[in-house]
């Protein structure tokens, strides 16, 4: 009983931030099931009949086309800074040689780069490239702007391998390459975990380059799509509402169900650490 | 000793910034090979030099009713002119701006593009990215004013379709409820203000994260107050400036407005193109709104029970001001302008014709509520007819200044009053910042 | 594709594998290539081409829509130090700075160390509170537009509901509140991305050393000063960078929200940075801001790396 009294104010402290985080869901949720005018004269209330005609709206819409092309363009782009950062992370930590530090200080500077200048430039590549005004266009700058902290990620986790192991490893006569793919990439998995999750999240919102390097509908990604009908459907809010649920929803689902997945592997790492 | 490596770090940064343009190159070139797989994919896409099959770009921000206006045009070019298809893209009205700059930069403009003529067509034009239309277009068929707003120095960059004037829109209901009339003097306005304030109704709504919107009092004000020549005479350099006590003495009555509780809570945080100013409005909170006719189409598509309810009336004068009732502030939109760079700039041309000519401009008239830019158009919807006949018999047009100016004296001229409705500037600080800028860029 | 390219020259690598010691010190470098290539080409390509480039225009008078370039040198920097909206923008970063660290870090930290209490539930917290950060941050911006709206706000409405009717006010509306408003924002999508790093690195301290503590009597707070902070140490460094980076180039919930208004009073450098490029036609202007935003994140992270180091070696 005593040990109950005690947890309160932890309880209070955890449903404080429950309310801060959890309340604009609620209310985004909520209004988007209601009409125009339920919306002016009670907006905190439930709605009287959830209905889903502000849905029904989207789908009339390239809804399902931005879904696309922000899935493609974040799963390919994740694999590829995956792979790519693990590979160049495996030198900078694992092997010693002159241009170590310096290299590995070159892809952290990158983290400090405001995106928006290089704008220009990589509109001009990419126009170079043929790419323009095509999904393929935006997957080189996401790899390019999220390695740096990957690579930083996977260095720093790598270090933490023992030697000894890989030791064993080249005992046994493996090469780098084998050893990489074999013992090292293996280990990664929480690295992963993390790299991945964090620039899923980040690829999949971006918003500037794909306003700049795709132009027709068919190749707009997720938050062009919501920039629109936020210009779109101006003052009815319930279906702007509905816009930003479905558009969270796909993260917010993938979340939900792999979220044990993800806290124990994350978990997993720091243990090794 | 880390330290050396930070700054071997810096170093190998400047010398790779110094060797940059050969650098590009060769990496650029790198990044070919691995890519040929996609690019040879969209081959077909962007290799419009085809000689059989010409293909157009068209960027234009037109929505709803304007929109398929702007879609009939291209349908009339592309039957006429077979084996010419037309890529339209419909552009969000914001990020358009730094779109089509990026766009210009990187030399791969659109080849007809939208624009609201003056200062911002002005500095594509000074950039050589603009191709002049004078001789290709019959200027007859436009009205001057309109015509001017894309014409430098005698020549013409673009064709306009569309006008717009701006007046007060107002809730007749609220109006009857507390017996009021449409202001006939500046002071009759000042007590409709007080009334509605005292009733509990924000007596104007606006939506000044926008900065235009707010920027409509300013002019308005100026020219009741100094009169028609006064913003010319300051653009031009030739009489009176940015810091003219006329443009102080409005400032003053602008924030006088402000401290009488003329404006919505915050307005500087409220967005128009997302309806903020408009809600009020449209739920009986606020009374009027003082903005373009276009304010018609948005009240159509957003709540149409509304309309029965809607009036408008002019600004008033201002007694012992120099300007008039029947001057009214206006601009021109759509223009359209073929790019230099095109590849076709004779077919570009010609679908600017079709894109500004009669019958685009009647459909935007009778569907989307904008007044023509063309002579010779019937206007079958009421509303238009009135604004019309008031654009008519109007005997001055005082175009927006943010779109008449430098787009970076613009900037200052939108900030300094967005500053004048917080009352965190005075007129006298905004109007010198606005004049000396006027100094640095058009002296 | 790229892969491909790495592995080929890794390939080789391997066929060149002999004894002596100069044929392995030619087989590492290939790896050390082969390894790296593929980041570095497309990093490079992109990346360092990019700020090379931006420092090149950043050198001229370019209004970024013609092939006008006049050269003015260092000229641009010059009027950077003396532009007064440049230095109310690095004001507002560093609000924003100041602010991020003391509130998403702490928060972050409340929030995870509040999933390994003995609160009922737990998961669904968890989800919850980790649920802003996978939010887009257009979605955020219009979803808190909406929310701090002074005529029709959610956050007015909710002051009201609770007496507070004095607070009620149009938040992202004026001068004195809009940043805080943004701030605010800021610390909601991020607090629960630290919260998350903090949790991994909590659940990595053995749990032998809080049962030594145990034993020797430590009480919660003590034990949290002792154990859990130190051992923390590492990653609130890494989130510190991470969040102090973050804040210096920060865009977007400013662009979909404010445009850096009212009166400049949200301007950040990198919104500053756009308008100059892309409204008022100043390319080389805007690249100088932007440049000159990267070496004031460079020299910040460099101090604190320098910090880190020290007081590692106090230690």
């Amino acid at each position: 009983m005593i040990k109950k009294i005690r947890q309160m104010p932890l309880y209070l402290v955890a449903i404080i931030l429950l309310l801060f985080t959890g309340l604009p869901f609620f209310i985004m949720i909520n209004t988007s099931f209601k009409s125009q005018l339920e919306f002016m004269t009670s907006p905190w209330s439930l709605p009287d009949s959830f209905s889903f005609s502000n849905y029904a709206l989207l789908l009339d819409t390239n809804f399902f086309s931005y879904f696309k092309n922000s899935l493609i363009v974040s799963v390919i782009s994740v694999i590829i800074v995956i792979i790519f950062g693990a590979m160049a992370s495996y030198p900078l930590a694992r092997l010693k040689f002159k241009l170590n530090t310096p290299l590995f200080l070159l892809f952290m500077v990158g983290m400090m780069i405001p995106i928006h200048t290089t704008l220009i430039p990589i509109y001009l590549l990419t126009i170079n490239l043929g790419l323009y005004d095509t999904i393929w266009a935006l997957i080189g700058p996401y790899v390019a702007f999220a390695l740096p902290i990957s690579v930083v990620i996977f260095t720093q986790f790598m270090k933490e391998i023992p030697k000894e192991l890989e030791e064993s490893a080249k005992i046994d006569g493996c090469g780098h390459i084998r050893l990489f793919w074999r013992i090292i990439f293996p280990l990664l998995t929480p690295a992963v975990a993390t790299v991945a999750i964090y620039n899923f999240i980040h690829i999949w919102n971006e918003f500037i380059f794909a306003l700049v390097l795709t132009n027709s509908s068919e190749n707009a990604t997720l938050p062009l799509g919501l920039r629109e009908y936020y210009g779109e459907f101006t003052v009815n809010v319930p279906a702007i509402m509905a816009a930003l649920t479905l558009g969270s929803l796909p993260l917010l689902l993938i979340y939900f169900v792999a979220q044990e997945k993800i806290v124990k592997g994350l978990a997993a790492g720091s243990v090794k650490g | 000793m880390k330290f050396k490596f930070l700054l071997l770090l810096l170093l190998s940064l400047f010398v790779i910034v110094g060797c940059n343009p050969t650098n590009t190159d060769v990496s650029s070139g790198g990044e070919d090979d691995t890519e040929t797989e996609t690019e040879t994919e969209t081959e077909t896409e962007t290799g419009g030099d085809d000689p059989e099959e010409v293909n157009l770009q068209l960027w234009h921000i037109e929505d709803g009713p304007s929109g398929e206006a702007v879609q009939a045009a291209v349908d009339r070019f592309e039957e006429a002119n077979p084996g010419v298809s037309v890529e339209v893209s419909k552009q969000e009205n914001d990020p358009y701006k730094s779109k089509l700059v990026v766009a210009m930069g990187g030399g791969n403009p659109p080849d007809v593009f939208h624009s609201w003529g003056g200062g911002w067509l002005e500095q594509f034009v000074q950039a050589g990215q603009v191709k002049e239309i004078t001789n290709d277009i019959d200027q007859d068929i436009y009205v001057e004013a309109a015509l001017s707003a894309s014409t430098y120095d005698g020549k013409v960059y673009g064709a306009p379709v569309s006008m717009a004037v701006v007046p007060v829109f107002y809730n007749k209901e609220i109006f009857e409820e507390y017996n009021l009339e449409e202001p006939e003097t500046y002071e009759d306005l000042l007590a409709i203000v007080e009334t509605l304030d005292s009733n509990g109704i924000i007596p104007f709504s606006l939506a000044n994260q926008s900065k235009w919107t707010g920027s409509f009092y300013l002019m308005y004000l100026a020219e009741r107050i100094g009169g028609p020549d006064l913003f010319s005479e300051a653009f031009n350099r030739t009489g009176r400036g940015f810091d003219d006590e006329a443009y102080i003495e409005a400032g003053h009555k602008l924030q006088e407005l402000v401290k009488m509780n003329a404006f919505p809570e915050g307005v500087n945080g409220m967005n128009y193109d997302t309806g903020q100013s408009r809600q009020l409005v449209y739920s009986g909170k606020a009374a009027m709104e003082l903005m373009g006719n276009w304010y018609v189409n948005n009240v159509r598509e957003e709540m149409p029970d509304f309309e029965e309810k809607l009036g408008f009336f002019l600004m008033p004068a201002i007694e012992g001001g120099q300007g008039e009732k029947n001057h009214v502030v206006g601009g021109v939109a759509p223009v359209f302008s073929v790019a230099e760079t095109s590849d076709h700039k004779d077919l570009a041309t010609e679908l600017v014709k079709e894109l500004a000519s009669v019958a685009t401009a009647t459909d935007m008239a009778n569907n989307a509520g904008d007044v023509s830019a063309l002579i010779g158009v019937e206007y079958k919807d009421p509303y238009v007819q009135e604004i019309a006949a008031v654009l008519e018999n109007s005997e001055f047009m005082q175009t927006y200044y943010d779109q008449t100016l430098p787009p970076e004296l613009a900037t200052v001229h939108l900030d300094t009053t967005q500053a004048l409705f917080g009352l965190s500037m005075t007129p006298e600080e905004a109007m010198a910042e606005v004049e000396a800028k006027a100094k640095e860029l058009l002296d | 594709m790229q892969k491909s390219l790495g592995e080929t020259s890794t390939q080789k690598s391997l066929s060149l594998n002999t004894s002596t010691k100069a044929m392995r010190k030619r087989r590492e470098i290939l790896t050390i290539i082969g390894f790296m290539a593929p980041a570095l080409i497309i990093y490079g390509v992109y990346v360092v081409y990019s700020i090379g480039m931006t420092f090149y225009y950043s050198l001229f008078e370019w209004s970024g829509i013609d092939n006008n370039f006049s050269f003015l040198g260092l000229d641009n920097y010059v009027r950077l130090l003396q532009d007064g909206v440049f230095w109310v923008s690095l004001g507002n970063n560093s609000l924003l700075l100041g602010a991020s660290l003391l509130t998403q870090l702490p928060l972050g930290l409340i929030m995870a160390l509040l999933l390994f209490s003995p609160v009922k539930g737990m998961r669904l917290f968890r989800s919850v509170y980790f649920m802003p950060f996978l939010m887009s941050t257009v979605a955020i911006g219009i979803l808190f537009v909406f929310i701090y709206d002074g005529n029709f706000g959610l956050l007015n409405d909710l002051l009201g509901m609770v007496g507070l009717e004095s607070l009620q006010q149009s938040w992202i509306g004026k001068e004195s509140t809009a940043i805080w408003a943004v701030i605010a924002t800021v610390c909601w999508q991020f607090a629960p991305f630290y919260m998350i790093l903090f949790r991994a690195a909590i659940v990595g301290i053995p749990e032998e050393l809080y049962e030594a503590a145990n034993i020797d009597g430590a009480k919660p707070l003590q034990r949290f000063k002792n154990i859990t902070l130190p051992l923390l140490m590492p990653i609130i460094i890494t989130s510190a960078i991470l969040s102090i980076i973050g804040s210096l180039k920060y865009f977007d919930l400013i662009y979909v929200m404010t445009m850096g208004g009212p009166n400049n009073s949200t301007e950040l450098m990198a919104t500053y940075m756009y308008k100059q490029t892309f409204t008022n036609f100043n390319m080389g202007y805007g690249s100088t801001v932007s440049f000159s935003m990267f070496i004031i994140a460079f020299i910040v992270t460099l101090f604190i790396l320098i910090g880190e180091r020290k007081r590692r070696g106090v230690e």
